[in-house]
């Protein structure tokens, strides 16, 4: 906690009514949270308790254990890799394909460019629900059905990190790139050795978003696949609703499984998210 | 013209490249004498070993075919049999239920079956007629009906022996229509510790949409008109089902309110007297070992008989090479041979044939059951059944929880039939 | 300086996104249309063209209206209280009391959680019997009960999401926890881009900080507002995750919404057409809806 130079203020009934406000408010924001930790830690006999325990004692790793030994009933080692494979590769790919759109948005003259621009950005209004059934249909033309392709590919057209770059790069100075071509660099040599290392920032950014939403996915996944081994986490998580639905600690450790690399990269990178929240809010 | 432009090119050409060579691989088939099928089916638990077995036995008497089954938990198969049908990798034989025939049928995914049947080995002869005409068509036929799973009078034996209801031999005598029904009931229902509430129940409901049916088709009514084009839902036979379940609950009070719990259980831990379930609940009250029960067909409630009943029904898909089509029907004329080892599991079989046997008198809950096949009920026949029949169960299921009264219920589920019908 | 044509090197850098693009974001836009304007059973032969009918029994369907009267009643209650949630919490961030980055990390962290997650967990605290909810509130009440028996129960036995009258309030309320981290981001930036003078100006002309916040903090503060309303709007009008995961729609259609029918009708009916013509009749209802809004919620210069 950095100790900020505040105006000195009186103590004040207010000020301290409102700090009670947002420790009790975050309090009661983390509970359902810590809830669905110790539950998973708990023993299956102490789960269903009529007065229920925050902290769990004994503490157990017994439902994680059953969860990654089971794996014909529960395959959460399965899901936990796809979920790696497929959010890393979608980071990657996103990264990949918005840089070089965004740098062609912004540093190169061409025909129809704004407009273009223009149609992209419109499209982030659209709601991407509407699409489930067509993109669905596109993907089983393709054979991409129940395929890694299918999982990753349709999910790194979204807009909003060609806005991102765009915008960042606006920001870097021309002098910088035309020093460059001076020197004989072409177009890929800049974007590759000028631009790119210069946005480390934004794109480290833009990759961290496009984490979480990839891991998070929900939707698109449950629709393209049918397989259970080819789910990903959030979809799998569903399976304790049908037959395990009394399985309550084990429902709990596979939440609590898919929590922990989206809640971790949050703790580590909540400058970049609040940096890039703010950049399209203001831009907003 | 700079190296930087072609390896831009490259890699983009390579990017290209691997995502064209995504785009799904076609497997050739292998050329053996041997034809393998592909054999879907949703019978999880002990049908399942059944039909395994049944398998198995198939595959070692006939050396050029091999059968490959598998299951598919009924709550996501009909998902993947339609994109299977749609997309490719659709099975070489496999089970519908009657009342999902008719979309199935009508999109000209499945195998008419009129030229097999012509050769003669499987005759309408031979079957019960009413699941034989369940797997026509528009004056075709697609399926060959396995089984028939009708609705029945399950029964505690022991608390009818307790309440004194036997007959002259001192067996439990089930109750023939509904006079003897609610006096039954009624004796059957006791609050043995004086609360108000009994614990003991004489009946209960179970599936909503399977008992209301049987009510229905007793009260000569049905969800569609003949034709299947219209509504039957706010007809004067549909209240008068709807409004007797109502009464057991609320007027006669021999039956719960069927909300949250699991009536089934209560029938299995012998709280309850009786119960109208389906055939194939047997294998769950056989691994009960303290309870006491017997079947009998469904009581005369209404002015006719009737019983809620579907099929599995085999079926082929349309696009089907010759010699799996051969097979395919081998194996189909197999089942349906020894569908009475099938009927142990807890089915009713529909060739006349075991039907008469000795053999399958043996199974008592089943020969009951098979006694009401002349006049059991199917679901009407319609592309459009599935989009129906949560309206009904919604009905059903308020009126009986005393959330909506039955005729308003009603009124509402069949003005969206209505809506749902129009739009086929 | 640049002086060659630049098309083919853009058109070379273009490429990878505009593929994508053009597949998965352009193409289904108007395919779906193109689809909506079809009767087509997944496994029919072939699509048959019917023009705008799929729209006039979209419009005319029992069902379809109550999604959309039930999908309001949603937006209704997640939209104002969400983002009145969403300010009062940047308020509070931006006094930069002690504790504040924990108070950031709080109320964000159920951002980042998938919403099967976040289903599966309220609905394990929804439970009637089980249920921290409950639990809670059955020990309130039971110490009122000593005091006034007949108005408080003794123990809390509400079925949250049984219920028809609870199931869609009790979907709001894990909404808005599950997303009122995110508006206070963007509203905390809002509130650091006003500029320091001109709060202390009013300071020092004796204004309350109530007055301050309505007379300087609020009017600033509206085109942040408006993005954060607007962009609720088109999330909260598309809900589906949550009612899918835990009421599938009932009890009775008390939680049916929009894009939920339209799976339904999608991929558990799988009529293509019809199911396409419900999505983009919300689409156009919303389209229209935050026309409203940017009127309504104009930035006065």
């Amino acid at each position: 906690m950095k100790k900020r130079a505040r105006l000195r203020r009186p103590f004040s009934a207010s000020a301290f009514a409102a700090q009670a406000g947002m420790m009790i408010g975050a309090l009661v924001m983390l509970a359902p949270v810590v809830w669905m930790f110790s539950t998973s830690l708990k023993p299956e006999s102490a789960v269903l308790d009529a007065n229920p325990k925050w902290i769990p004692n004994p503490i157990t790793l017994e439902h994680f254990h059953r969860l990654f030994t089971q794996a014909q009933d529960f395959p959460v080692l399965r899901w936990l890799a796809n979920s790696v494979f497929v959010a890393c590769s979608v980071t990657l790919l996103v990264l990949i394909v918005t840089s070089t759109a965004a740098y062609a948005f912004s540093r190169l003259k061409f025909p129809g460019r704004d407009i273009l621009f223009m149609v992209v950005i419109a499209t982030m209004m659209i709601p991407g629900q509407v699409n489930l059934i067509p993109v669905f249909l596109i993907v089983q033309k393709l054979g991409w059905f129940n395929s890694y392709f299918g999982l990753i590919v349709p999910c790194i057209a979204g807009a909003f990190g060609v806005f991102l770059l765009r915008q960042f790069f606006l920001s870097i100075p021309v002098e910088l790139e035309e020093a460059a071509f001076v020197d004989g660099a072409g177009l890929f040599t800049i974007y590759w050795r000028v631009i790119l290392p210069l946005a480390k920032p934004a794109l480290a950014t833009l990759a961290i978003f496009t984490f979480i939403g990839a891991w998070n996915d929900f939707v698109w996944p449950m629709i393209v696949t049918s397989d259970i081994s080819m789910r990903t986490l959030p979809v799998g998580v569903m399976i304790f609703q049908g037959r395990y639905v009394t399985e309550y600690g084990a429902t709990m450790a596979t939440a609590a499984i898919c929590s922990v690399p989206t809640i971790i990269a949050f703790l580590i990178f909540q400058k970049r998210i609040t940096e890039g929240i703010a950049m399209t809010g203001i831009k907003g | 013209m700079r190296p930087s432009h072609g390896t831009c090119l490259l890699i983009w050409i390579s990017v290209c490249l691997a995502l064209i060579c995504g785009c799904g691989s076609h497997k050739t088939p292998a050329r053996s004498k041997v034809v393998t099928l592909q054999f879907w089916n949703g019978f999880s638990g002990p049908d399942g070993t059944t039909m395994e077995r049944i398998v198995r036995r198939f595959n070692s008497e006939h050396p050029d075919i091999k059968v490959r089954m598998q299951i598919i938990p009924w709550g996501t198969y009909y998902d993947k049999v339609t994109l299977g049908l749609a997309y490719g990798g659709a099975p070489d034989v496999f089970i519908l239920h009657c009342d999902a025939l008719p979309r199935y049928a009508d999109s000209s995914s499945l195998l008419c079956l009129d030229d097999l049947i012509a050769k003669g080995d499987l005759r309408e002869a031979d079957f019960m007629p009413r699941p034989w005409q369940a797997c026509h068509w528009k004056g075709k036929q697609y399926a060959i009906p396995l089984d028939c799973h009708p609705q029945g009078l399950y029964y505690n034996v022991d608390l009818f022996k307790k309440a004194g209801i036997v007959d002259e031999r001192g067996n439990a005598k089930p109750p023939a229509d509904l006079k003897e029904f609610l006096a039954d009931a009624k004796k059957l229902t006791i609050d043995t510790n004086g609360d108000g509430t009994p614990d003991q129940w004489g009946f209960v409901f179970t599936w909503l949409r399977t008992n209301y049916v049987t009510f229905l088709s007793q009260q000569g009514g049905s969800l569609l008109s003949k034709d299947s084009r219209e509504s039957m839902l706010n007809s004067p036979q549909a209240n008068a089902a709807l409004d007797l379940m109502t009464d057991f609950v609320d007027k006669y009070k021999i039956a719960p309110r069927p909300e949250g719990q699991d009536a089934w259980i209560g029938f299995q831990t012998g709280k309850i007297a009786m119960a109208l379930e389906g055939i194939y609940m047997l294998s769950s009250l056989e691994q009960q070992k303290k309870l006491h029960y017997a079947g009998a067909p469904c009581p005369m409630f209404g002015r006719q008989r009737g019983a809620w009943a579907n099929s599995h029904l085999l079926v082929m898909p349309a696009k089907l090479s010759p010699e799996k089509r051969r097979a395919g029907w081998t194996f189909i004329k197999y089942l349906s041979d020894h569908s009475l080892e099938w009927a142990k599991g807890g089915q009713v079989p529909v060739r006349k044939s075991i039907l008469a046997s000795p053999a399958f008198r043996q199974l008592p809950v089943q020969y009951e059951f098979s006694k009401q096949l002349p006049y059991v009920a199917y679901l009407p026949a319609s592309v459009s059944i599935n989009q129906v029949l949560p309206f009904a169960d919604a009905a059903v299921e308020a009126a009986l929880c005393g959330i909506k009264p039955a005729h308003e219920a009603l009124a509402e589920a069949d003005r969206r039939t209505r809506e749902v019908l129009e739009r086929e | 300086m640049k002086s060659r044509n630049q098309a083919p090197a853009a058109a070379l850098f273009l490429l990878p996104y505009a593929t994508v693009f053009l597949v998965f974001v352009l193409a289904p836009i108007l395919y779906g249309f193109f689809i909506s304007l079809h009767k087509w059973y997944i496994l029919a032969p072939r699509p048959e063209f019917i023009g705008l009918r799929n729209y006039r029994m979209v419009l005319g369907d029992d069902l379809f209206r109550l999604a959309m009267l039930r999908t309001a009643y949603f937006v209704v209650m997640v939209v104002p209280v969400g983002n009145a949630l969403s300010l009062l919490l940047a308020v509070g961030l931006n006094q930069n009391f002690r504790g504040t980055a924990f108070y950031k990390v709080a109320y964000y962290l159920p951002v980042v959680m998938t919403v099967s997650v976040v289903a599966i967990l309220w609905r394990w605290l929804y439970s009637t019997e089980f249920g921290l909810l409950n639990h809670y509130l059955g020990q309130a009440s039971g110490v009122m009960h000593g005091v006034l028996p007949k108005v408080f129960p003794a123990t809390w036995k509400t079925e949250w999401l049984n219920n028809p009258r609870t199931a869609m309030p009790s979907i709001a309320l894990l909404s808005v926890w599950w997303g009122a981290g995110g508006n206070m981001l963007i509203y905390l930036a809002g509130l650091k881009n006003i500029p320091r003078e001109l709060l202390e100006a009013a300071e020092i002309d004796g204004a309350s900080p109530i007055k301050r916040f309505w007379a300087v903090t609020w009017p600033l503060l509206r085109p942040t507002t408006l993005f954060c309303v607007v962009m609720s709007v088109i999330a909260s009008s598309q809900v589906f995750g949550q009612t899918y995961i835990l009421t599938g729609g009932g009890p009775y259609y008390s939680t049916l919404t929009v894009i939920l029918y339209m799976y339904q009708q999608g991929f558990g009916q799988y009529q293509l057409g019809y199911a396409a013509a419900v999505g983009y009749v919300l689409f156009a209802a919303v389209l229209v809806f935050t026309l409203i809004q940017f009127r309504l919620l104009r930035v006065k210069q």
